[in-house]
């Protein structure tokens, strides 16, 4: 292994072991509360900084930078959604939901409609949008560790998902808490570096982007292609075919044979191959993307189809989707009241923001620095190379790729545990038997985190791989076109009733997730069935909400007799000091004055 | 649990008053014009976009266009907006509660 691969190794390691060993001896999970909420006794800068360490995923570590390498100003839309997002979550429905005591999203939907049957649709969609989101998580694990190492992906996929699972099976929440704290900072500083970095590297070389021509490889590159991928190029390229061999446009091509690409011909090379391209060389581009500097540095200047109808329904996705994400929604409950849950959620919101713009900033560098990626297709892998494409793979380099692999180490560990603690919630206390008994509940919970950890271990083994913040933003769309329709409408109109609820929930869920799979597939037609395919949330966010709404209107004879008492409970401010939430309910007597 | 059915009517007693209605009504007055501020806000940027890309393509500094200045403050204004909402809550709504659990219950 080179002094990167052992670097990036060692830091990766210290990471698996710090959180483990935080998360063990951080508390003993000993009832089902403690588990579940941390007991509510989180402060809100430590719980702010457990929200956004959960919520800034691979996604967002890696995801989001790969697609301001290749798509330029228009992958802002991605970070602007996913905390716009958390906004709306904040403003429509984060306090009527703390106040109605229901830290799950079935746990509101029996509370609010009085149906098992909604309930149980809720659990199976909690599960759908969770592994979705997994899936991700842990490709981006495999690619780190296959970008450092040389290893297959599946093993850091493989040593991922055991790692979260025995974390999560092991500590319990209030331990994960802590973690994601600390997971949060270390992902900050794991982009900060290298950003402070690869500014004082980029100014001192005088580089603009703000020039009317692509990319160049500063040096004489070999380019392994790790997808199947479509080229094309503004100027003349010369291209060597390197010891691997490559096939191109579907011929096989012999090693070390010489090509040129006429300029805006379109070439296409499969998984495997391998290109040389000579130092000055100009780099070709994904078909549809960007070529020129200047044209990547302003929106919407990729020649792709619809791009409107893609960007409005990507907002949409990310806007409505955040609510709708079961790791989330649990998060507001370890505040010990509504007015920490709003301090955390500005803490959450200056948070998110500082990381975005250093990953947004480590994309764009990456394009001077990193623009081999745009050839091989692996652009996700952009923040990971960038630190020894700046400083060499000397030592410097070294410590730096291993300081910001720890990072992105960081992003799936604490992603993944919160979505596996909400996932082993819902299926321990909806699907699986032996839920009655307080001890047996905390065990059933043990072996419900393993059960939700496998299915997306083994998917992630041999599903397509997009790019990491497409396939999140899926995961997102199936949430805003099923649990979003059911918490505004639920909250917000007294006229839901749980058949409407189901039906929408049906409608969106099957519009969504029917696209979702057909895009994991690889199925891509062209035109607007594409873009919708791979962008569903502009149909499926409609349906669900006008189903429900005219499904509710027809049988409105069988609204739950309670609704108006209970929205009351859900819009009455919690500093009337007359509600309790159903957690505190169980554990302590009701009639504490407050 | 006796205290379930009492706190019942104290809900009942909570929702009938002046007080509480009017709560509710400065809430709503605020979340909702709030919200389609930062909709029509990102809405707007995307229409920019896609039918003003020159202007969008003026250059303020360096590698820095307006295309790219607005949207790096969408963060800013998410950022921004949820301030306000904070503050508006932590001045308005918590007292005004206050005000009513005092008349409810007495003062605690």
């Amino acid at each position: 292994m080179s002094t990167t691969a052992v670097a990036a190794v060692t830091a990766i390691l210290l990471v698996a072991v710090a959180s483990t060993v935080i998360g063990a001896v951080g508390h003993r999970a000993r009832r089902t509360s403690d588990f579940l909420v941390a007991s509510r006794s989180v402060g809100p800068l430590t719980n702010g900084g457990a929200i956004s360490g959960e919520y800034l995923s691979a996604a967002s570590f890696l995801g989001v930078a790969g697609l301001v390498l290749r798509d330029g100003v228009d992958a802002l839309w991605y970070p602007v959604g996913y905390t716009a997002g958390y906004l709306s979550l904040l403003l429509f429905i984060a306090a009527p939901l703390r106040r109605s005591g229901a830290y799950t999203v079935p746990d509101f939907a029996e509370l609010r409609l009085r149906s098992r049957g909604l309930r149980l649709l809720c659990s199976v969609f909690v599960l759908v949008i969770g592994w979705f989101y997994l899936l991700p998580q842990l490709q981006g694990a495999g690619l780190t560790v296959a970008v450092v190492t040389g290893l297959d992906p599946w093993i850091g996929s493989l040593a991922a998902g055991v790692i979260v699972i025995a974390t999560v099976a092991f500590g319990g929440m209030r331990s994960v808490t802590i973690v994601q704290a600390f997971q949060y900072w270390l992902k900050l500083t794991a982009l900060a570096l290298p950003a402070i970095v690869a500014v004082i590297f980029f100014f001192g070389s005088g580089h603009t982007f703000d020039r009317p021509a692509p990319p160049q490889f500063a040096d004489r590159t070999t380019v392994d292609v790790g997808t199947d991928v479509e080229l094309t190029g503004r100027t003349d390229t010369a291209v060597t075919v390197g010891p691997a061999g490559a096939v191109v446009d579907g011929v096989p091509v012999a090693p070390g044979t010489a090509q040129t690409w006429p300029a805006g011909s379109v070439h296409r090379v499969a998984t495997g191959g391998e290109l040389v391209f000579e130092a000055g060389a100009d780099v070709p581009v994904p078909v549809g993307r960007p070529a020129l500097d200047d044209r990547w540095l302003t929106p919407m200047a990729g020649d792709g189809d619809h791009q409107l109808l893609a960007t409005y329904s990507l907002l949409l996705a990310t806007l409505l989707g955040t609510m709708g994400l079961p790791h989330v929604l649990g998060r507001f409950y370890s505040n010990p009241d509504g007015r920490a849950a709003r301090r955390s959620a500005v803490v959450v919101l200056a948070l998110l923001g500082v990381f975005y713009l250093l990953v947004t900033l480590l994309g764009a560098l990456s394009r001077f620095y990193t623009p081999q990626l745009l050839v091989s297709g692996q652009t996700d892998a952009a923040v990971l190379l960038l630190p020894t494409a700046v400083l060499g793979s000397g030592a410097a380099g070294a410590v730096l790729g291993g300081i910001v692999a720890a990072g992105a180490w960081a992003a799936f560990l604490a992603t993944s545990s919160g979505l596996l603690v909400s996932l082993a919630g819902v299926l321990s206390s909806d699907i699986l038997p032996g839920r009655a008994v307080a001890d047996m509940r905390v065990r059933a919970l043990k072996s419900a985190t393993v059960l939700a950890g496998i299915v997306p271990v083994a998917l992630a083994t041999f599903v397509t791989q997009l790019d990491f913040a497409e396939t999140v933003a899926l995961a997102f769309a199936v949430a805003a076109s099923t649990f979003c329709p059911l918490l505004v409408l639920g909250v917000w109109w007294r006229g839901l009733t749980a058949k409407g609820a189901i039906w929408g929930m049906v409608a969106g869920g099957a519009l969504s997730v029917g696209a979702v799979s057909a895009s994991l597939a690889g199925v891509a037609p062209d035109g607007v069935v594409g873009v919708l395919l791979a962008r569903p949330a502009i149909v499926s966010v409609p349906a669900a909400f006008l189903t429900m709404i005219v499904v509710s209107l027809v049988t409105r004879r069988t609204r739950p007799a309670n609704t108006d008492a209970l929205l009351l409970r859900l819009h009455a401010p919690e500093r009337l000091g007359l509600f309790r939430d159903r957690v505190e309910r169980d554990d302590e007597p009701v009639d504490r004055p407050s | 649990m006796s205290t379930l059915g009492e706190r019942h009517t104290v809900y009942q007693q909570a929702q009938a008053s002046p007080e509480f209605a009017q709560l509710r009504h400065r809430l709503r007055r605020f979340v909702f014009p709030m919200s389609a501020v930062f909709l029509v806000w990102y809405l707007v940027y995307v229409l920019l976009a896609s039918y003003a890309p020159e202007f969008m393509a003026t250059k303020v500094a360096g590698n820095v266009n307006i295309g790219l200045v607005i949207g790096l403050l969408q963060f800013v204004s998410t950022f921004v907006i949820t301030t306000v909402y904070v503050r508006f809550a932590n001045r308005e709504i918590d007292p005004a509660a206050e005000r009513i659990r005092h008349g409810v219950e007495g003062p605690a």
